[in-house]
């Protein structure tokens, strides 16, 4: 056709291109057809807005409250307050009317647990009476009559435990606390109650004061969540959509350039969510953000596509349509490709730094996303546009370089004319940006408050805020208590413990008040005793303790205590009402309490846990600050490394980091200044603006290359052809998806107004640095990779390796975060009771080591051993006392719950008197000569979770036990060299939850060793081993431990652990 | 009549029956050990018998009650040859009461340790005779110099030979998160220097004053310091262990344990005096582990310290000045049953002077290799000891074999080399091949 005397197509890509527009009606079937397919999975998205989504599963914390909510039944309530300012508040029958309908409402709700509805409808007031104690329900006769209404008065007045927890105390405001079945039903429930609440019996113009709902609590803004974001988006998606298609229009004023990209954002759209939703991953609140992004995102490789072709037109405008597309695809792919894979670097950065899941996806199909966007804009785009007749726009009747039609072209020439006099100016500026925001870094914060979520105008922010100031406090930190045997919180030392740490709780800022059994036994003493204030403490009589108890049910429900005490009487729930959920302002009490416990609660006879709400949140929050950085610097990197690739120079690669770098600096800044936190939504910022912003210079450098190599002009007049050509299409590019972020401005949602307008910022000040400074310091420092004509852009090579990396690092964290997800729940968990096993809080052991080699020469060795936790620290000392030559010698190590941080360990050796410092990483090393490494030892008999993938074998009978064959595989081949294995093999019994023998392969697969754990006997109702056998197949040596003088009851100092310790010796 | 009234009385007053079970409830709270060597080491310049020590070190410990244990080891020496301490060493340097019995020129029996344990809720004491190590580095002295040094055999002799154990208090108290420790050391002992025409007699320039060859010498007794309260060396250390770092901040005022040689020089005759000198001495250590690496190390500012001088115009023949001296040491253990530590020390005095028989930087450096075998009960070791300044040091060689339980058998050789004038170079001709068995008993 039309071939231009056969110099068309004249290199690959233009071929490539050519056949691509041949077969252009199979492309546009084939992209429709995936379009449909991916649309067809939307409906199955499922909605995910409970806090909890944000938390790695397997943090600690987080399993340790789920573990409460079984026991108690406690988790986030919806809190339902009735208001009434009259003077005598609440208490007037219409308020008590009103309750008693609003509870009666809410028990019957689907998602409502009937039994854990705590009003005063449903809670008792316990009196003493001649014969003891009756239990009274607060609403057994309708509070109707003013005598019964001042009775009920009275009884709360009396009743401390309710002030502040149930009623506020100045009486204006009774709350209701509903508990939910199923968190992810929350907002179902939300709707429900905020319906009821409108359909509310509430007299207009009554003489007792106006009543007043609110709905608050962490169910409910969880609840609500959805709802809110969901509105706020359905908004702001078309909105999105229409400021990008205005923009197009302005940039190209053709039907055809403003038509086209909107598909490929639809595409895009649709594809990114529709495989979301296939492959089952939820729609977590942040997600919506995700939509604006890749709105933004989608065009801008059409618009580079569009301003080229235009361009092609002026150039050529004899050539075919064809033709025309052709050379257009031809000559953009590379830059559009290469911006692709940095701005999936950014997105996909969050990944593997990120353990928080909703932020981990929306890397990932943020990436996936773009790549969709990449394919489309490569493919579908060509096709249709080849089907279209040839017709220019206005803006494209010059040659680029020369342009001076056209406002934005104008105005981008003059811009350079200002950058390229004055380059020193430009780089003082860009110096004093960089120094600001320096400064700015410092004054970022890490905080988190779900609440910040909403406006401060919505009703549930001000529910809170009412509730939270008038009641002590919806925010719930608690402390579960445990105790070792049946009954044992009928001990008056134990009850006095809890009130200590009651008395303690309610010091600590925040803290409104407290609730626990102790309150209720507090209640029935003064009881029994004729209601004399003098005896509203604990008994000292543990008989007596037991006896209250009795006689309250006699009258009262059995469940009454369900949420404070366990039916065995043997853990017990205390809870704190705290009124602010900030971050910031509870770290200091939750590290004081964790203080507390460590000091108060760690004897044998009664320990405890923190829990609840506040501490969940302190521990994933926590993270946000390490995860970001680590963001930050992942896709700085990758952005360095790719540039530098790609123009095959490292200055190239430092080049292209200076506008995302100074840009992430500007929003630190902003966010210093502007006091917005580095919170969830903002945390993922950087990596996105810098996946985006990189674009910019990657455009401006391969720009700056091109018309540096022509050989006409002086430096400076060549980099200013830059402006109108490049520079132009950069501007549309960045009006594009700086409004398409900018668009979040507009929304209903705080954190993402803050997460929008940071990203546009960050996306203009990338605009502004590339424009400004790059050319700037080309001109200044002439630096050679610019200059060198010769080293033309290498795609391949750079397109691959990063292509290659993105690969390598995706297939890695999916491996090694998914995999193990899919295929072992059932190997896990049994790993997880392994180590889940009791193993006491200390012990003490004799310990005796007989290693025998493959002569059969022995050698035996005596220690003392002894092992204590401090809260999840476990700490081991080992005194040897026989033989004589090595007498003396002692090990200290201390083992942190957090696995990537290293034990600390200690020799001391009395040939040097000395204790030395040893090092702990080498947990493969055998210890002290016997054939157990000491990952092992430090172990006893468990296993790290983190170091393998798990997989049940099958079943097998070890001295007549079944038990259970688990393999172990090293997640990486980091793991496997520190522990000196490739492959371990458990055989684990489910009675006892402990491995009766453990095979060992070494790292060149053969066969090493074989550890039996023998005489495994229950002391102190412990599954303790007293022989570890351990044979060396390679060696033929072996190790024989045996233990004895087991003692798990006798209190083990914490000064037993102690470097002093290991010098002074044992006595 | 009066001598059989008290024993009635006595009697009765003492449950006879009793006896029996308090002496066997004693028994039960001793144990007796006891570690039996003999080394023997063949020189290799001349290849004749350097030495042939028998020795025994028995241990009794008994716990008086469950917080007071008294501990005592002692030392019996049979040095075959007499040639590391020929005849009977003087020992003026010794207090009284840490002095050792001769018997005959041969055997020699020491009182090593005798204390007292105790603790008083978490404050702990050791009173007695004993040894307090401080500092981080292997065998290279900033803060270990609490207690004085027996040079008989050089630096050759195990560290717990080398040692002098002192009559001492030692106290640590916690508070909160840092232990203090006290200590008050009455004990005026100090450094055993090898008497000249023993083996190990110091030679080298460094520590003996090059004397005009035709001028009489004369010595002056010692000045030795003999206040039992004023002239008593006091020291405290704080240590703790913050952020994975165990920091110590040390500070002694004691005695140098090296007399100064005074010369006085007269037209016809020369007198040396030597005299103790006090010092201040501030120091801090510290160590962590990173990976497979342990970092350690120790610093120290000690005042009034003496180094020789030939300056013609230093009236006394030495030079007054301060000294700041560290040690870096860093271990390896990334490589299985491998032990590497490599140290470096330098030590730096702030008054120069141009006559200063010394340099006014010292360094010097180690490097230990030491691997086991055969699940431990093997262990081959590399110890270099070089001095970066003279260009001389120490090559140590073991293979230590546990034969038993209870006993193990070690093969040495310790080769000296570099230029007479080095502080180990000076025993070039000294070079040995040793063996050595140990009982435990």
């Amino acid at each position: 056709m039309t071939q231009n005397k056969g110099i068309f197509p004249s290199t690959p890509a233009q071929s490539f291109f050519w056949s691509m527009v041949n077969y252009r009606w199979p492309i546009i079937i084939v992209s429709l057809i995936l379009l449909a397919v991916s649309a067809s999975f939307l409906p199955k998205l499922v909605k995910d807005t409970t806090s909890d989504a944000f938390i790695n599963p397997d943090e600690p914390s987080l399993i340790y409250r789920h573990k409460i909510q079984d026991l108690f039944g406690l988790s986030d309530p919806i809190v339902i307050e009735i208001e009434n300012e009259n003077e005598k508040g609440i208490y007037n029958p219409e308020s008590l009317l009103l309750l008693k309908w609003l509870s009666d409402e809410i028990q019957k709700l689907d998602n409502v647990d009937p039994d854990k509805l705590i009003s005063l409808t449903t809670q008792s007031n316990i009196v003493g009476t001649a014969d003891g104690m009756e239990v009274e329900d607060f609403f057994d006769v309708l509070p109707t009559s003013e005598q019964r209404i001042n009775w009920l008065q009275g009884a709360i007045e009396q009743f401390p435990l309710y002030q502040g927890s149930l009623v506020a105390r100045d009486g204006k405001a009774t709350i209701i606390v509903a508990e939910l079945i199923d968190e992810k039903k929350s907002p179902e429930t939300y709707e429900t109650i905020m319906e009821l609440v409108k359909n509310a019996p509430i007299e207009k113009n009554s003489i007792h004061g106006k009543n007043q709902i609110h709905v608050a609590g962490v169910g409910a803004v969880s609840g609500y969540m959805a709802t809110y974001i969901g509105n706020d988006t359905k908004r702001l998606n078309p909105l999105a959509g229409l400021i990008i298609t205005i923009i197009l229009f302005l940039a190209f004023f053709t039907p055809r350039a403003t038509i086209l990209p909107n598909l490929i954002v639809l595409a895009t759209v649709a594809g990114t969510f529709g495989f979301m939703a296939a492959v089952g991953v939820s729609f977590f609140v942040i997600t919506n953000g995700l939509i604006v992004c890749l709105i933004g995102i989608a065009v801008a490789d059409s618009l580079h596509i569009f301003s080229q072709y235009y361009e092609e037109i002026t150039a050529r405008p004899d050539a075919s349509q064809k033709e025309l597309v052709v050379r257009a695809m031809a000559s953009m792919w590379r830059p559009v490709t290469l911006t692709t894979l940095t701005t999936m670097a950014g997105f996909f950065s969050l990944w593997p730094t990120n353990d928080m899941p909703p932020i981990q996806y929306f890397g990932l199909f943020g990436a996936i996303g773009v790549f969709i966007a990449w394919a489309y804009s490569l493919s579908f785009l060509p096709a249709i546009l080849s089907l279209l007749p040839k017709r220019p726009s206005r803006f494209f009747s010059t040659p680029a370089r020369h342009k001076t039609h056209g406002r934005t072209a104008r105005m981008m020439k003059y811009l350079g004319q200002r950058v390229l006099n004055n380059p020193k100016k430009i780089l003082v500026a860009g110096s004093l940006v960089i120094l600001l925001g320096a400064y700015g870094s410092s004054k970022v914060v890490v905080e988190e408050m779900r609440i910040e979520n909403f406006k401060h105008s919505d009703p549930l922010y001000k529910a809170d805020k009412s509730i939270n100031a008038r009641m002590d406090g919806t925010y719930y930190l608690d402390v579960m208590i445990e105790t070792p045997e049946v009954e044992d919180l009928y001990k008056a030392e134990n009850l006095q413990k809890i009130e200590a740490l009651q008395t303690f709780l309610e010091t600590q800022p925040g803290v409104g008040g407290t609730t626990s059994i102790v309150d209720y036994i507090k209640q029935m003493h003064r009881a029994v005793n004729e209601n004399d204030p003098d005896f509203y403490n604990i008994p000292q009589d543990d008989l007596l303790i037991a006896q209250l108890f009795l006689l309250y049910s006699a009258s009262g429900e059995p469940t009454d205590f369900e949420e404070e005490i366990d039916s065995d009487r043997q853990l017990a729930l205390v809870r704190a009402n705290m009124n602010r959920s900030s971050f910031i302002k509870n770290r200091g009490v939750v590290r004081d309490v964790e203080d507390y416990l460590k000091t108060h609660f760690n004897s044998p006879e009664i320990t405890a846990t923190l829990t609840g709400r506040v501490n969940v949140d302190y521990h994933w929050i926590k993270g946000i600050k390490e995860s970001h950085l680590a963001s930050v610097l992942v896709a700085f990197l990758a952005v360095i490394s790719m540039a530098a690739l790609l123009f095959r120079s490292l200055w190239a690669g430092f080049f292209a980091a200076i506008p995302v770098g100074m840009s992430i600096l500007v929003i630190y800044t902003v966010m210093g200044f502007g006091d917005i936190w580095l919170g969830v939504g903002t945390s993922m910022f950087a990596s996105i603006a810098i996946g985006l912003g990189v674009d910019f210079a990657i455009h401006t450098i391969d720009s700056m290359k091109k018309y540096l190599s022509e050989k006409s002009g002086s430096m400076q007049e060549r980099l200013l052809y830059l402006y109108p050509s490049t520079g132009r299409a950069l501007f549309f590019n960045f009006a594009a998806i700086s409004m398409g972020f900018g668009v979040l401005l507009t929304s209903d949602v705080p954190p993402l107004i803050r997460f929008g307008g940071l990203v546009a910022i960050a996306i203009s000040t990338s605009f502004i640095a590339s424009m400004t400074i790059l050319p700037a310091l080309a001109l200044i420092l002439k630096p050679a990779f610019l200059l060198n004509t010769s080293a033309k852009m290498r795609l391949k090579p750079a397109a691959i390796s990063a292509s290659l990396l993105l690969i390598a690092v995706g297939l890695f964290t999916f491996y090694s975060n998914k995999a193990n997800a899919q295929n072992l729940p059932e190997a896990s968990q049994v790993i997880k009771n392994v180590i889940a096993r009791e193993e006491g809080e200390f012990v003490s052991r004799k310990m005796t080591l007989q290693l025998t080699d493959r002569r059969g020469k022995v050698r035996t060795q005596e220690t003392k051993a002894f092992r204590r936790y401090f809260g999840k620290e476990k700490r081991t000392v080992i005194f040897y006392t026989a033989p004589r030559n090595i007498r003396g010698t002692a090990f200290l190590t201390y083992d942190y719950p957090d696995v990537n941080v290293d034990d600390d360990q200690w020799l001391y050796m009395p040939a040097l008197r000395k204790v030395r410092r040893i090092s702990a990483s080498d947990r493969g090393d055998y210890f002290l000569g016997t054939d157990l490494s000491y990952e092992e030892v430090k172990k006893e008999s468990k296993v790290e979770f983190s170091d393998y993938h798990f997989k049940s074998l099958g079943t097998e009978e070890i001295d007549g036990f079944k038990t259970i064959q688990v393999e172990g595989l090293p997640v990486n081949d980091k793991i496997s060299k520190e522990l000196g294995y490739s492959r371990v093999v458990w055989s684990i019994d489910p009675e006892i939850w402990m491995a009766r023998k453990i095979d060992f392969w070494d790292r060149n697969g053969n066969f090493l060793k074989t550890v039996t754990n023998m005489d495994i006997k229950k002391i102190d109702n412990i599954w303790s081993v007293q022989k570890i056998k351990a044979v060396n197949h390679k060696t033929g040596h072996q190790s024989l431990l045996s233990f004895s003088a087991i003692d798990y009851k006798k209190t083990v100092k914490p000064s037993m652990f102690e470097q002093r310790m290991l010098k002074r010796g044992l006595k | 009549m009066t001598l059989l009234r008290m024993f009635i009385l006595a009697g009765s007053l003492l449950n006879f029956s009793a006896l029996p079970a308090f002496a066997e409830n004693l028994m039960d709270n001793i144990s007796f050990s006891a570690i039996a060597k003999s080394e023997a080491s063949v020189g290799l310049t001349k290849s004749e018998l350097q030495k042939w020590d028998i020795s025994i070190r028995p241990e009794i410990t008994m716990d008086i009650s469950d917080d007071l244990r008294l501990t005592a080891i002692g030392l019996g020496r049979l040095e075959t040859r007499d040639a590391l301490e020929p005849g009977r060493p003087g020992q003026s340097m010794r207090s009284s009461l840490s002095r050792r019995g001769y018997i005959g020129d041969r055997i020699d029996v020491e009182l090593r340790e005798f204390y007292l344990d105790t603790s008083f809720g978490d404050t702990y004491l050791r009173l007695g005779k004993q040894q307090i190590v401080w500092g981080q580095a292997d065998g290279l002295r900033v803060l270990d110099v609490v207690n004085p040094f027996n040079f008989r055999e050089f630096i050759l002799d195990d560290f717990e030979d080398r040692r002098i154990p002192l009559w001492a208090l030692n106290l640590e108290i916690p508070i909160s998160d840092i232990t203090a420790q006290l200590i008050w050391l009455p004990d005026q002992t100090y450094q055993q220097i090898p008497e000249p025409g023993a083996l190990y007699a110091i030679t080298s320039p460094r520590f003996v004053p090059a004397l005009p060859q035709n001028i009489p010498v004369s010595f002056s007794p010692a000045q030795k310091p003999g206040n039992f309260f004023a002239d008593s060396d006091v020291g405290l250390r704080l240590s703790t262990f913050m952020g994975g770092w165990d920091l110590t901040l040390n500070y002694l005022y004691h005695y140098q344990d090296n007399a100064v040689l005074f010369q006085n020089k007269g037209p016809d005759n020369i007198i040396l005096s030597p005299e103790y000198k006090r010092s201040h001495l501030i120091g801090g250590t510290f160590s962590n582990a990173f990976g497979s690496f342990t970092l350690r190390g120790e610093i120290g500012y000690a005042t009034g310290r003496y180094f020789l001088s030939n300056d013609p115009a230093s009236r006394f023949g030495v030079q007054n000045t301060d000294e700041i001296s560290y040690v870096l040491g860093l271990d390896y253990t990334g490589i299985k049953d491998m032990f590497i530590s490599a140290q470096l020390f330098q030590s730096l005095v702030t008054d120069d002077d141009p006559g200063m028989v010394r340099d006014r930087l010292d360094s010097q450096s180690t490097l230990l290799i030491e691997r086991n075998f055969m699940n431990d009960s093997l262990k081959a070791s590399v110890l270099l000891i070089h001095s970066l300044n003279d260009g001389d040091g120490l090559a140590q060689l073991g293979v230590e074999y546990d034969l038993y339980d209870n006993m193990s058998v070690k093969i040495s050789a310790d080769i000296f080399y570099g230029h007479r004038h080095g502080l180990f170079g000076q025993f070039s001709a000294n070079d040995r091949l040793s063996i050595s068995f140990e009982i435990g008993i």
